[in-house]
């Protein structure tokens, strides 16, 4: 620590103020005190020398009032020469009523120098009646008659010696005081901020984030209570500090495992969404690779229909000439029938699996998000449920109450099929034990001239907390069973660019209906 | 009713006719508590009907005036300056009291009572209190007259009356200092070149210097340091004044009637002072 530091310390410290405050108000208190006791002393040497020089002029005034009277000089000069012999008296001077001198002393002694003058008049005794008014008893006047006058000249030099001995006797008293009080108030101060710096110190090492030091002061005073009361604070610090960095591992060991879980959600759904792209590439792959050969099979359906056309009459001359016979070990009769059919059969299977095909290309590569005028819902549906034809289930009916007379609109079929096929797989995942009832409906609302799809199933519905985070992207309660989170996000995206409305409701336990809203006539928004 | 208003008013008219006869007039010259004494003594003593003008309550009263339409059958003149007036009135019968500088008017007709004891009742005082060598001190043009009579009756009691004469109050130290060691008892006579209010003082210190007794005319003195006093008794003054007036009234010649001292002595001593002088005092008399 260096010195510069430590008195910089000193000299804003509690201790050493308070040191300060007391030595000047001690050391101004002992100037005015030395200063007024100094100045009293004075008055009052001045006041008892002029008292003096009073009572001596009074006194020889009154000794002087006969002589005066009979202005006998002789016994003036002695009265005179008396009261010089005091040792404050400089001069003496008795004068007659005239201001003129009768008897005079002056004192070689003392230079004169602020000495103090002193007139006292010489009168004649009031309350004497003359004898006339005594013997007529007249009202006494108090009348003083002066007769003269008394001079004296005091001396003040001694008064000059005594204020340089109290001068030099107060500073050196007061300076012994002071010390002496500076230094017990120095021990007292240190003991009494004694327990103020331990407190002081207790406080800047809490302060300073050392929660488990404690104040060592014992005690009943305020220090003490304060003490007491900065330690509880610092022990209710430190608790909430360790209760904080408890929670705070807690926190981060959380946040740690949500992260880990929600990177394998991601890759987990990024995986998914690359197999469905690449499943996207293999049905337009696929398609491709089914289509030609599907053309030629259809192809060569309708040739063995329209060669049977032409060879059935000719067959059945040959019956009715020859009788029975057989075509692949089938009566002629029978395999008529049969072979017609199954011609029949490959040509509408072939356009079944064309229509498929098409489907599922159209699925995986589709045709954009051009909005056609004339889209047709029902078109929409009937190509959505061919495209989940092979996905529908045996314990699931699926039963479709159409509108006859809804009208075309604007928007694009691939993807209100997409939306549809969402909505229809989710409905038909609906049931824990893969047994329910799927109803899907159209209809025309005149009044708010919308179109709805509504699919409603009776499967085991939605808690609140999924339907609040159902249209999150990327949120699924089948992931495990290859959802992606984004069907109903997509959904709803594409709902709204066709300026309509998804909305769901629920019931837990009773089933589940989502709502396709569309506007007719009016644009996507 | 009409008829008492007229004699009330008539009442009125006619009460001052009695105020305007009477038989004496008082002429005071202050007022002052030692003259309303003596006035006071007076009316006690005489019955006769009098008017009192007290002079000091006019810038100049018309005596003359007075005389003339009043005619009272005797003046009182009450102090000094009443004296003086009525010693202008011609044919006036003037009796007096209170008045210090009193003298007898040359065509007669004034007498009254004086303002000084007979010395002998001084004299008996100092001879009570055992004094052989009494000093005196006074101005032959006021008490010369008073001092020869005083001797004359000191001789006859065998008491030596040590005078000293002064004309003026600055010469009073001085002939006290001559005093000392010469007497056995000073007298304070009511002279005001003697006794002056400067000088006063001096008599009591010569008193205390000297261990003597001092006696002197007014009690006041007795608290500065007087043995014994004779003071005058106002009240009796105007009741002797009072016995003369009756007796003048009653047809006896004013003439016939001569000055007289004041009757009646009132006399007071500091017993301290006695004590310490060691003086033992049977009085002297009144």
């Amino acid at each position: 620590m260096s010195w510069n530091f430590r008195v910089s310390r000193l000299v804003t410290s509690f201790r050493f103020r308070l040191y300060l405050i007391f030595t000047g108000t001690i050391a101004l208190l002992t100037a005015a005190f030395a200063l007024f006791y100094i100045i009293t002393e004075i008055n009052g040497f001045r006041s008892t020398l002029e008292r003096e020089g009073k009572l001596l002029a009074t006194v020889l005034a009154q000794n002087a009032r006969l002589p005066l009277f009979a202005e006998n000089r002789e016994a003036l000069s002695l009265l005179a020469a008396g009261t010089a012999r005091y040792p404050s008296v400089l001069f003496v001077s008795i004068n007659n009523a005239d201001g003129l001198p009768l008897a005079e002393v002056k004192n070689p002694r003392g230079n004169g120098d602020g000495a103090i003058d002193m007139r006292v008049a010489v009168t004649s005794p009031g309350p004497v009646f003359s004898p006339e008014a005594l013997l007529l008893g007249h009202a006494p006047v108090d009348k003083k008659r002066e007769v003269g006058q008394v001079r004296l000249r005091l001396d003040t030099s001694a008064a000059h010696e005594r204020l340089k001995k109290l001068v030099a006797a107060s500073l050196a008293i007061g300076t012994l005081f002071w010390i002496l009080v500076s230094l017990l108030s120095y021990q007292i101060l240190k003991r009494v901020t004694a327990s103020f710096n331990l407190l002081m110190g207790g406080i800047e090492e809490v302060g300073s984030g050392n929660l488990s030091a404690r104040v060592n002061l014992h005690g009943d005073d305020e220090l003490g209570r304060g003490a007491n009361a900065i330690n509880a604070m610092a022990a209710s610090l430190e608790l909430r500090e360790l209760e904080n960095l408890a929670l705070q591992k807690e926190l981060i060991n959380a946040m740690k495992l949500e992260v880990q879980e929600e990177k394998k959600r991601v890759m987990a759904r990024l995986i998914h969404t690359n197999k469905m792209t690449s499943l996207g590439l293999l049905l337009s792959s696929m398609a491709h690779e089914i289509n030609n050969p599907n053309a030629s099979i259809r192809f060569s359906g309708h040739m063995i229909s329209k060669i049977w056309g032409d060879a059935v009459p000719l067959l059945n001359r040959v019956w009715r000439e020859e009788g029975e016979f057989y075509l692949g070990g089938i009566p002629f009769l029978k395999a008529r029938e049969a072979l017609g059919d199954n011609a029949l059969k490959i040509v509408e299977n072939s356009d079944r699996i064309d229509r498929v095909v098409r489907g599922l290309r159209d699925y995986g590569v589709g045709d954009g998000a051009l909005l056609r005028p004339n889209m047709e819902l029902n078109g929409a549906v009937t190509a959505a449920l061919s495209v989940l034809a092979c996905q529908m289930k045996l314990d699931v009916r699926l039963r479709t109450d159409l509108g006859a007379e809804i009208p075309a609109i604007t928007g694009s079929q691939h993807q209100i099929e997409q939306v549809l096929i969402n909505l229809i797989l989710n409905a038909m995942q609906a049931f824990p034990d893969g047994c329910g009832e799927v109803v899907l409906t159209t209809r025309l609302d005149r009044v708010a001239s919308e179109v709805i799809v509504e699919v409603e199933d009776d499967g085991v519905g939605i808690s609140a907390e999924t339907m609040e985070r159902l249209f999150e992207p990327f949120f699924s309660t089948k992931l495990d069973r290859g959802g992606s989170g984004l069907g109903l996000y997509i959904s709803q995206y594409i709902v709204a660019e066709h300026g309509g409305r998804l909305q769901l409701s629920s019931k837990p336990g009773r089933g589940t209906r989502a709502r396709v809203t569309l506007p007719v006539g009016g644009g996507p928004v | 009713m009409q008829f008492l208003r007229f004699l009330l008013v008539g009442a009125l008219l006619l009460a001052p006719l009695p105020a305007l006869a009477y038989d004496i007039l008082v002429l005071q010259s202050l007022r002052e508590r030692g003259y309303d004494e003596a006035v006071k003594g007076l009316k006690h003593e005489c019955s006769a009907s009098m008017r009192t003008v007290v002079l000091s309550d006019y810038v100049e009263a018309d005596i003359t005036r007075i005389m003339r339409e009043e005619h009272p059958r005797l003046v009182i003149a009450v102090g000094d300056r009443a004296l003086e007036i009525a010693n202008r009135l011609r044919n006036a019968t003037v009796l007096y009291m209170m008045a210090l500088h009193a003298k007898p008017r040359p065509r007669g007709s004034m007498t009254g009572v004086g303002m000084r004891f007979d010395p002998a009742r001084y004299l008996a005082v100092f001879e009570s209190i055992g004094s052989k060598r009494v000093g005196v001190i006074g101005d032959p043009s006021k008490s010369g007259a008073y001092l020869k009579r005083a001797q004359a009756v000191a001789r006859r009691s065998g008491i030596d009356l040590v005078v000293r004469e002064v004309h003026s109050p600055k010469e009073t130290p001085a002939m006290l200092d001559s005093l000392r060691g010469r007497v056995d008892a000073l007298w304070m006579l009511p002279d005001v070149t003697a006794v002056s209010p400067a000088t006063t003082e001096a008599y009591f210190l010569f008193s205390q210097g000297e261990m003597v007794p001092l006696v002197a005319f007014a009690e006041v003195y007795l608290s500065m340091g007087g043995a014994v006093t004779l003071g005058i008794d106002r009240f009796d003054m105007g009741k002797q004044v009072g016995e003369m007036a009756r007796s003048v009234l009653n047809g006896t010649p004013v003439d016939d009637i001569s000055t007289q001292p004041p009757r009646r002595v009132l006399m007071k001593t500091n017993d301290g002072v006695l004590r310490r002088l060691k003086i033992t005092f049977g009085g002297g008399g009144a």
